[in-house]
């Protein structure tokens, strides 16, 4: 479809750059928004423009927030000793929300990717070594990385840094989710938990 | 495991072929370029995901539209009944589909419905570089093992990332070892999995090849193929890792004047013999063609063996490579072969007299100019 309005045409190029979003979806979205009130096209506008203005990045751990430190940060809650590393904020709401885990964060915001020109320097790394050596006195670090190539080079690389200054590193278990029909896995997670199974 | 019917909409010079096929022997004839090779690769798209004949899925879109679609339903044992569709579109890509849900990944179709191929293309099995020989020994292990697809695909990445730090490595000329340290240990953990597994098939492999070479050619030479790698004849995950990392490190040099990982998986080979003459150096060009072609009826067998359900069996142009009396050898064993397998073929008259006591196993189609019509 040819569009007739510059201004319409920028707004389709503008969402067509979202993840996940094609120029098709892109096209629907704009004239739905067309069909919308102003107020409602406002506060869409509006909301978008204060995510860059007004969120930071906690300065302990790096997750988003509305002020610094972030609120699991300050709380006293948490257990101090022991800090979940994740890649991207997202995982941190992951964790959250099931309630389980008490301690603190470190989002590294990627990870080690040479093909992508990410090396340790790129990411929260050197950061996350200052909070041990600033006495925050954690004992455990906790890698709650994806299992792929990527994830697990960022986690040999951590771990051989921190294990010298005598923190201990686990990691997270993969295996097949909770609450998954078996059928709807695929074969290569299925049989790696065959490998990894456990006594009845 | 059966297809039993396929539909194909602008898919190389077919507008629209909608078709069912016998469950045994089907023969497709039909002059050069009238689209026989284009159903066999469209039953090859459901099964790997892919052409045989064409490296990008663009040349596969009918000439002047913008996408295509191939359908098939299949009949197997574990599954009773099951679609399989893959369709692609210029500009947003290649989607494959189970029952009209979409895979999230390419590799999740390999093994559904295990494939042979026989082509012309085979030849460069046996007398091209060892590239070719280990894409094969990768798609006979890959449609048995999910994990050695998974596998395989992590270590081309690891390999690839590898080989970023390495041309990268003026970058961090202290650092190096640092940064190539965690794909290290992956790459020699994965890479000696893969190494693995390639050695306990090939010696599985091994009484199959003998098999089906000598049923082609009689008792004469006795074909091996030897497997050539880091651990070779080792099947403790174990001592290939160590020797894997022991080489590693004694590459190392080398590998930073070349900037890309030198050692491992991705450079092994197979070498076939003929008794005690290797084929490659001194084969003649039958003893190649015959090798070939055994080394795929071997894959047929080996699957036979491994496999719940038996794999479709692709032969596209194998007859007209071959003497009547091979063909006709050929043509005897699909006819005994328990499953189903196509056959493409220009002469029908080449095969034509080899069918005649069979006729209930057989359905015969002729293809011209894109269009397939059953011969009663
Ligand atoms: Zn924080």
């Amino acid at each position: 479809m040819q569009l007739i309005s510059e201004t319409l045409e920028q707004a389709v190029e503008q969402l067509a750059r979202l993840p996940g979003m094609g120029r098709k979806s892109a096209q629907r979205i704009a004239m739905y928004l067309l069909k919308q009130n102003d107020d409602q096209v406002f506060r869409l506008s509006k909301a978008i423009s204060d995510l860059k203005k007004n969120i930071l990045y906690c300065s302990v751990c790096y997750n988003i927030t509305d002020s610094d430190p972030c609120p699991i940060c300050r709380s006293e809650k948490r257990n101090t000793g022991i800090v979940c590393i994740v890649e991207e904020p997202r995982d941190v709401y992951v964790v959250e929300r099931t309630n389980e885990f008490t301690g603190r964060y470190h989002v590294l915001g990627g990870v080690i990717s040479p093909l992508q020109n990410i090396g340790p320097n790129e990411i929260r790394i050197n950061e996350l070594i200052q909070r041990i050596r600033d006495g925050e006195e954690i004992r455990e670090l906790i890698l709650a990385l994806n299992p792929d190539a990527e994830g697990e080079a960022t986690g040999y690389y951590i771990n051989k840094l921190v294990h010298v200054m005598g923190v201990n590193v686990t990691r997270i278990a993969h295996g097949i989710p909770m609450g998954t029909e078996l059928e709807f896995i695929d074969d290569a997670t299925l049989t790696r938990a065959f490998a990894g199974r456990q006594r009845f | 495991m059966i297809n039993t019917s396929l539909s194909l909409t602008n898919f190389r010079n077919h507008h629209q072929t909608d078709t069912v096929w016998g469950e045994h022997v089907n023969i497709i004839t039909g002059p050069n370029g009238a689209g026989k090779t284009n159903l066999l690769d469209a039953i090859h798209y459901l099964c790997m995901g892919r052409s045989f004949s064409s490296n990008s899925d663009q040349y596969v879109v009918r000439l002047g539209e913008r996408s295509f679609l191939v359908k098939g339903m299949f009949q197997g044992t574990i599954r009773s009944s099951f679609e399989v569709a893959c369709s692609y579109q210029r500009g947003e890509g290649k989607r494959l589909m189970v029952n009209e849900s979409p895979l999230e990944r390419h590799a999740e179709l390999i093994g559904l419905v295990p494939v042979v191929l026989v082509s012309p293309e085979d030849k460069k099995l046996t007398g091209e570089g060892p590239a070719e020989r280990r894409s094969f020994i990768d798609a006979l292990i890959s449609q048995t093992s999910p994990v050695y697809l998974n596998d395989l695909i992590r270590y081309r990445k690891i390999i690839r990332q590898r080989n970023r730090l390495l041309t990268d490595l003026h970058h961090y000329p202290h650092q190096l070892d640092d940064m190539l340290e965690p794909w290290d240990r992956q790459l020699t953990e994965t890479g000696s999995r893969i190494v693995m597994k390639r050695n306990i098939v090939i010696r599985q492999f091994q009484s199959w090849l003998e098999k089906a070479h000598e049923q082609l050619t009689g008792t004469e030479l006795k074909p091996t193929m030897t497997y050539k790698s880091i651990g070779e004849n080792d099947t403790s995950e174990e001592r290939i890792r160590e020797s894997y990392t022991f080489q590693l490190r004694a590459s190392s040099v080398k590998e930073r004047e070349r900037q890309q990982t030198i050692t491992g998986p991705h450079r092994d080979d197979l070498i076939f013999f003929l008794n005690d003459m290797e084929l490659r150096k001194f084969g003649s060009q039958g003893q190649h063609r015959i090798f070939a072609l055994a080394l795929k009826i071997a894959q047929l067998y080996y699957y036979r063996d491994v496999l719940e359900d038996l794999p479709v069996f692709l032969l596209d142009d194998v007859f007209g490579d071959l003497d009547p009396h091979k063909t006709e050898i050929v043509m005897n064993m699909l006819l005994k072969h328990p499953g189903q397998s196509f056959i493409t073929a220009a002469h029908p008259d080449k095969i034509s007299g080899l069918t005649g006591g069979d006729s209930d196993r057989v359905s015969n189609y002729r293809v011209s100019g894109g269009k397939l019509e059953q011969v009663r």
